[in-house]
């Protein structure tokens, strides 16, 4: 069931209806809730309710005898097993193929061809997500940041809730599960950010990401050699605009229907080609995956304590495994080890400049301010244009075919076909909302919140009305549905 | 242990009233914020039903065959029908139409546009000739 459809829309009259009639009987709306999540979970493949179901029990089991225990090497045990569960069944599903066509590749390379089980494997939609939160949930507990949940009811809302089950953002038990334990409150702020969060996700899904993807991103990529140099460039911005629409407009719409239902979820993108630097980027993009990646493997693998040369393999490896999750394929691998040796070489960069001329704490004069002026606004156009790089090994069919996309900038010969004035509208349109203040959402939402339900009903119908009339025909699936 | 359980008692008596006149308050809130978005989504339900009734006719011709869904399918086909011979569906393709146009732009109509923009060509602009001059060119 995918955001913008009817049945969505429907299954949420419903949804909406029924829990709030519920909000006196907590443990009935957790019911109707959980029941919902597995119903729009199932909506695509039943079976797969069951996967869900098993590694919820292994999650909640492995929190609540963490929880029980006193013994540190026993605990560590615990959440040792509880994780490797988790991965196996996330490996399984999302790698077998992969690791064996590779392992087929090398024996018969060497000459030692052996029929290897191949099977086809349907990928689980969301796995990913309910896996990093089983993972965050167990991790938790054991370090001692939240309690075991004794409810499996609660850790079972916690990990298959709707809105974030198949495309994240990837919430943090800690902050969620607290919220199961209060009465369910929906206020006239819940109202004003739900209704702008949903109407501007589907604007950016709907109108900006679909157009893009299917006039200028999907042909460009499907075989970049036939295309010019302008077409390559305008279709890779394209693709950079595409994404984050795709997915932060999947995110918004999950925040706003979040909030309708009297619940909170924290923030997963912040205007993220505004960054100056790779580092800043992290902080702006898919935000509850790069801190996951921070809590639950930068850190543990030392972070910056083991001097300089442990914090840029940590930082590399990080990244490098951020790149793996997406997918099982070379392409994501040198995605991910671009960012990770990139963020290890601005890290180097930054030591050098900071030793060379250190930060002054006075304020500068004119001079000083035009040049952090002009180096902050150079970072942001590198920054972006590295960010770019990168998506076309993440865009690619293959790595033949990211090589060859590149090799097209050279390709002055080619005329343009792509790069219409509509779509570089939409690429320019959306890059300048890029750099509007932070707080713009928040302000349309307070305008929102004081409408009486007359007019908020009507800036709802048109508003829906106006996305579906501009949008082009059919609805394409949301990119990280495939992660 | 009765030190204890006057504490607790004065307690309860001390935060009762306030702890009770908050969660009314937040309670009465939350009923008033559910109906005003029920409210608000029964006017927008209707005003798709009435100017994107061939959304529904979409998405109901994606049931199955039977007679309770192809009783559905035949009332939303007549309700699309009526609404098009009321015209609610024209501001739907006016603007359908108007993307269109914006898809077909060409960089030469831009160019055209642009160069009208800065000779102050405006009349021609605004009465969409020069739309029709960039297409002549381009023929």
């Amino acid at each position: 069931m995918l955001f913008p459809t009817l049945e969505f829309g429907v299954f949420f009259l419903i949804v909406f209806t029924v829990s709030w009639a519920l909000r006196w009987v907590p443990l009935s709306r957790k019911i109707f809730l959980v029941a919902a999540s597995y119903f729009f979970y199932g909506w695509w493949d039943w079976r797969f309710t069951a996967l869900l179901f098993f590694t919820t029990v292994v999650n909640y089991l492995g929190g609540l005898l963490i929880g029980m225990t006193g013994n540190q090497a026993t605990r560590k045990l615990i959440v040792g097993v509880t994780v490797a569960v988790d991965l196996v069944v996330l490996g399984f599903f999302k790698y077998y193929g992969f690791f064996l066509t590779s392992l087929d590749s090398l024996l018969t390379g060497i000459g030692l061809h052996r029929d290897l089980p191949f099977m086809e494997v349907i990928l689980p939609i969301g796995i990913s997500f309910f896996t990093f939160q089983g993972i965050s949930y167990v991790v938790d507990v054991y370090r001692g940041h939240i309690g075991a949940e004794k409810s499996l009811l609660d850790v079972m809302l916690f990990k298959s809730f709707f809105p974030q089950l198949v495309a994240g953002p990837i919430v943090r038990a800690a902050d969620f599960i607290p919220q199961l334990h209060q009465t369910p409150r929906l206020t006239r702020e819940h109202l004003g950010v739900g209704t702008v969060l949903i109407l501007t996700g589907l604007l950016k899904k709907m109108v900006i990401a679909n157009y893009l993807a299917t006039e200028l991103v999907d042909p460009v990529f499907f075989d970049p050699t036939a295309s010019g140099a302008l077409d390559l460039l305008i279709g890779v911005y394209g693709y950079a605009v595409q994404i984050y629409c795709d997915f932060s407009g999947y995110s918004d719409i999950a925040i706003g229907v979040a909030a309708l239902l009297g619940y909170r979820f924290l923030e997963n993108f912040n205007q993220p080609y505004r960054a100056s630097s790779l580092q800043d980027f992290w902080r702006r993009w898919h935000i509850s995956l790069s801190t996951w990646l921070r809590d639950y493997l930068y850190i543990p693998l030392g972070g910056n304590r083991g001097g300089e040369a442990k914090t840029y393999r940590n930082l590399f490896l990080t990244m490098f495994l951020g790149g793996v999750w997406h997918g099982a394929a070379w392409t994501f691998v040198i995605w991910g080890t671009l960012h990770g040796a990139m963020l290890a070489v601005e890290r180097v960069l930054r030591r050098g400049l900071e030793e060379l001329a250190p930060a002054q704490t006075e304020a500068g004069g004119l001079l000083t301010m035009l040049g952090n002026g002009a180096s902050h606004i150079l970072g942001v156009i590198w920054t972006f244009h590295f960010v770019c790089l990168a998506w076309i090994f993440f865009r690619a069919d293959s790595l033949a075919s990211a090589i060859n996309y590149i090799a097209g900038f050279g390709d002055f010969v080619t005329p343009r076909q792509y790069a219409t004035p509509f779509l570089v509208g939409l690429i320019a349109v959306t890059m300048i909302f890029q750099f509007t203040p932070r707080h713009l959402g928040r302000w349309l939402a307070q305008g929102v919140k004081q409408l009486p339900s007359p007019l908020l009903g009507l800036l709802l119908g048109s508003g829906l009305w106006l996305i579906w009339a501009l949008a082009p025909e059919g609805v394409a699936p949301f990119i990280y549905f495939q992660f | 242990m009765l030190d204890l359980l006057h504490e607790l008692e004065s307690g309860m008596s001390e935060g009762w009233e306030a702890a009770s006149k908050a969660e009314l308050k937040s309670a009465e809130q939350t009923r008033r914020s559910i109906s005003r978005f029920t409210r608000a989504m029964s006017i927008a339900a209707l005003l798709l039903l009435f100017f994107n009734s061939s959304q529904l006719v979409t998405y109901v011709n994606g049931f199955e065959v039977g007679p309770v869904q192809d009783t559905v399918v035949a009332l939303s086909t007549t309700w699309n029908e009526q609404m098009a011979k009321n015209h609610l569906d024209k501001p739907f393709r006016t603007v359908r139409d108007f993307v269109s146009r914006l898809r077909a732009t060409s960089w030469e109509e831009v160019g055209a546009h642009v160069d009208a923009a800065q000779h102050g060509d405006s009349a021609r602009l605004l009465r969409g000739m020069l739309h029709d001059e960039a297409k002549d060119a381009r023929s």
